[in-house]
């Protein structure tokens, strides 16, 4: 568990890698943004482009218009993708975990229906997990979706949903069942369809300026029985192993990347030795935590499901996030930043809270790691 | 790891974890020679790890040097096969330091050796003279100095300080594997307040925290040790000397926290581990050292050259 094994990237991965930056270089005009957060640029155009080109969805079977290529081709692409900056938080919802949540418990109607809209990179997905008063005590949540006629009527909160004003479809976890004494028995995931389902969706601005996240208030919102995915009553094992996926991947330690880049950029050819010394110690943390998420990817590769693997690499990344804006301006200090440095890291300082909060806290993670150490 | 290096870093942890115990080390920071397991270190080939013609090589070496600082070997086992790698010669025993002014410093077991090797920036020097005087490093473990004297130059194709730094790295990833091991027992065992102290959350998260920065510890060592004859191993071993040598204060600190006024004794053996991490993350460049020199080579790409250079890297 604590051994990451070695993983080397393909040859094709390596292709591929050459072909992503063919491309980035391509849409030079609309790159780098100032940021590489995974969350903060919403380019449907951008993303159609990606979906084009087949590097979305791209691991899942060809019939749903996925590539059958390999986790490491994934990797290859989503951490070329986030270096650079490039505004991909339409699709990365539904490529990352919507989708092969759907590809895994999902009905082969529902895999028609959604799957090819994903890898053409035109459908979105938002997560509705988070509610009022459910946060990391996720089996507390109270939305409802109790059975009317033909399908079920949902009542009740979701929280923080991110680009849930954007996209199209939602993945919530909700009760069938009202609450028992098995805290994990009666949720279900149902999916929404955020445009015309009729659910009240209201933006929220968060404290970097952006307006990213969202209220979504659910009144007597009627939905179709196939809505659900997987069987109900099922909902608990499904949320788990979504999670998997969530947290091993580069966004969570390449958030602050661009910080990284004008640092370097800002210290030009002949850095003082206490700023070489600093872009050293920023490179053994990025190059290690890289090593890790590919070792995961190669365990995803293999079917298994590395949930404490996963943990300790968003452990880590995240630390390591907000960890080196701090490094790179304590560098700088006393020489003026130039705009770019400015800039980013202004925008990544601004977002560097949510980063040990989204897809689970610091303190939510380390319990996963206690418990995967024998220790809970 | 292939199969062969499997065997070879099982069957020393079966030789180590048998014949390497609190007594011996004990008997080690008081200046006893540890005559008995470099013996059976001799008998059992280990002294020829990575020397050309044994049927090892070098990275059978490194993965060895893990599991003996996980045993918190008290003897110089890198120094001990890196003479007879050099000499091509079945030494008695032989250790290695570096060349400062005019003399050989920081030699493991210097007294006992029967031929010295000193790094100097020109190359290696084999050192006649034996009347090495005795000191030790922040952990007990012998590190001599000898007059330099006849100065003999020794023909070498490795890196020599490089392969010393990749020994730190690994014996500090096995040792960081046991001071983890050691802090889970002992925090699962401890009972306040009517409960083991592991059963607290602050306990549990700070183990947490000790586990994440080992895993980071033994990736980093690993890479560095695969990328052994590429032309990245000076990046890697860089990488890898730099984040270990970050992990030794966080894990360190924790552990002896997580072990209260037990793990402050002499008696405990916590402190033949943690100390030995204090002291080698020291030996062959401290953080600072590695992490300019891993600067400098990142800085050479440029801000946007840097995530070419980076992702090459496996
Ligand atoms: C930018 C951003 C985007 C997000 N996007 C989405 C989204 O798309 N969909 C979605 O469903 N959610 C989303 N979230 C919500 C996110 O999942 C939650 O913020 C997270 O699960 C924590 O819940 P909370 O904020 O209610 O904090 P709480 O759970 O109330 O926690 C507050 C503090 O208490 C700590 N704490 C809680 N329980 C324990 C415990 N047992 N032991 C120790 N400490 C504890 C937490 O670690 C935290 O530090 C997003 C959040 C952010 C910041």
């Amino acid at each position: 568990m604590l051994t990451f094994d070695r993983a080397e990237l393909p040859a094709e991965a390596e292709t591929l890698r050459a072909e992503v930056r063919e491309f980035l270089k391509s849409n030079s005009a609309r790159l780098p943004r100032p940021n590489s957060d995974f969350t903060t640029g919403h380019d449907p155009a951008f993303s159609a482009q990606l979906g084009a080109r087949g590097w979305i969805g791209m691991t899942w079977p060809l019939e749903y218009g996925g590539r059958g290529r390999s986790f490491f081709e994934r990797y290859v692409v989503t951490e070329e993708l986030l270096a650079a900056g490039a505004p991909v938080s339409a699709h990365w919802i539904a490529d990352r975990q919507s989708g092969p949540l759907l590809l895994r418990y999902g009905s082969e109607q529902q895999k028609a229906a959604y799957l090819p809209g994903i890898t053409r990179g035109e459908s979105y997905f938002s997560i509705g997990m988070s509610e009022p008063n459910t946060g990391s005590d996720l089996a507390s949540v109270r939305t409802t979706a109790y059975r009317m006629g033909d399908g079920y009527l949902v009542n009740g909160t979701k929280l923080w949903s991110t680009d849930a004003h954007r996209n199209h479809y939602m993945v919530a976890l909700v009760r069938t069942e009202p609450a028992s004494d098995n805290r994990h028995a009666g949720l279900s995931q149902v999916l929404i369809d955020l445009k015309n389902d009729g659910a009240q969706v209201r933006p929220i601005r968060n404290m970097a300026g952006g307006e990213d996240f969202n209220e979504i208030v659910f009144t007597d919102v009627l939905i179709p029985e196939d809505r659900v995915v997987g069987n109900p009553g099922n909902g608990w094992e499904q949320v788990t192993s979504e999670l998997s996926y969530e947290r091993s991947g580069p966004e969570r330690f390449l958030s602050a990347y661009r910080v990284f880049v004008e640092f370097i950029k800002a210290v030009g050819k002949n850095p003082l030795p206490h700023q070489s010394a600093a872009i050293g110690r920023i490179t053994a943390h990025l190059a290690t935590l890289r090593r890790m998420s590919i070792s995961v990817a190669g365990m995803l590769e293999e079917g298994k499901t590395p949930a404490v693997e996963a943990a300790l690499v968003k452990e880590l990344g995240n630390n390591f996030e907000k960890l080196l804006p701090e490094i790179a301006r304590l560098a700088l200090s006393g020489s003026p930043p130039s705009e770019g440095f400015r800039q980013a890291m202004t925008d990544t300082l601004l977002l560097s809270p949510s980063f040990t909060l989204r897809g689970g806290t610091r303190e939510i993670l380390r319990g996963v790691i206690a418990r995967g150490l024998g220790l809970r | 790891m292939n199969d062969t290096t499997n065997l070879i870093a099982e069957s020393a942890e079966k030789m180590f974890s048998d014949l390497v115990n609190k007594a011996v080390l004990d008997k080690a920071e008081e200046g006893v020679f540890a005559d008995e397991i470099w013996r059976a270190i001799c008998a059992n080939g280990f002294d020829q790890l990575g020397v050309t013609g044994s049927g090892t090589g070098l990275a059978d070496l490194f993965h060895v040097l893990v599991v003996a600082g996980k045993h918190a070997l008290p003897l110089p086992l890198a120094e001990a096969c890196l003479v007879n790698r050099w000499l091509g010669s079945n030494e008695v025993f032989g250790s290695i330091g570096c060349v400062e002014a005019s003399q050989i410093v920081d030699v493991p077991w210097g007294r006992q050796a029967s031929v010295i090797i000193g790094i100097a920036p020109e190359g290696l020097v084999r050192n006649k003279g034996k009347n090495a005087r005795a000191g030790v490093n922040l952990a007990g473990e012998a590190r001599d100095s000898v007059e330099l004297d006849a100065q003999e130059s020794v023909a070498c194709i490795d890196d020599p300080f490089a392969l010393l730094t990749l020994s730190r790295v690994c014996l500090m990833a096995g040792a960081m594997q046991t001071v983890l091991d050691l802090t889970l027992r002992f925090a699962q065992e401890r009972e306040q307040f009517g409960r083991p102290i592991s059963k607290f959350q602050v306990i549990q998260h700070q183990l947490a925290v000790i586990a994440a920065e080992f895993a980071a510890s033994l990736k980093a060592a690993d890479a560095a040790v695969e990328a052994l004859g590429t032309d990245r191993f000076i990046t890697d071993l860089a990488i890898a000397k730099a984040r270990i040598g970050e992990a030794v204060g966080v894990v360190n600190e924790l552990a002896h926290q997580i072990h209260g006024a037990m793990g402050y004794t002499h008696e405990h053996q916590l402190h033949h581990f943690t100390r030995r991490l204090w002291a080698w993350r020291e030996e062959y460049g401290d953080e600072i050292y590695w992490q300019t020199r891993l600067g400098a080579i990142v800085v050479e790409q440029g801000g946007d050259g840097a995530w070419d250079y980076l992702a090459t890297s496996r």
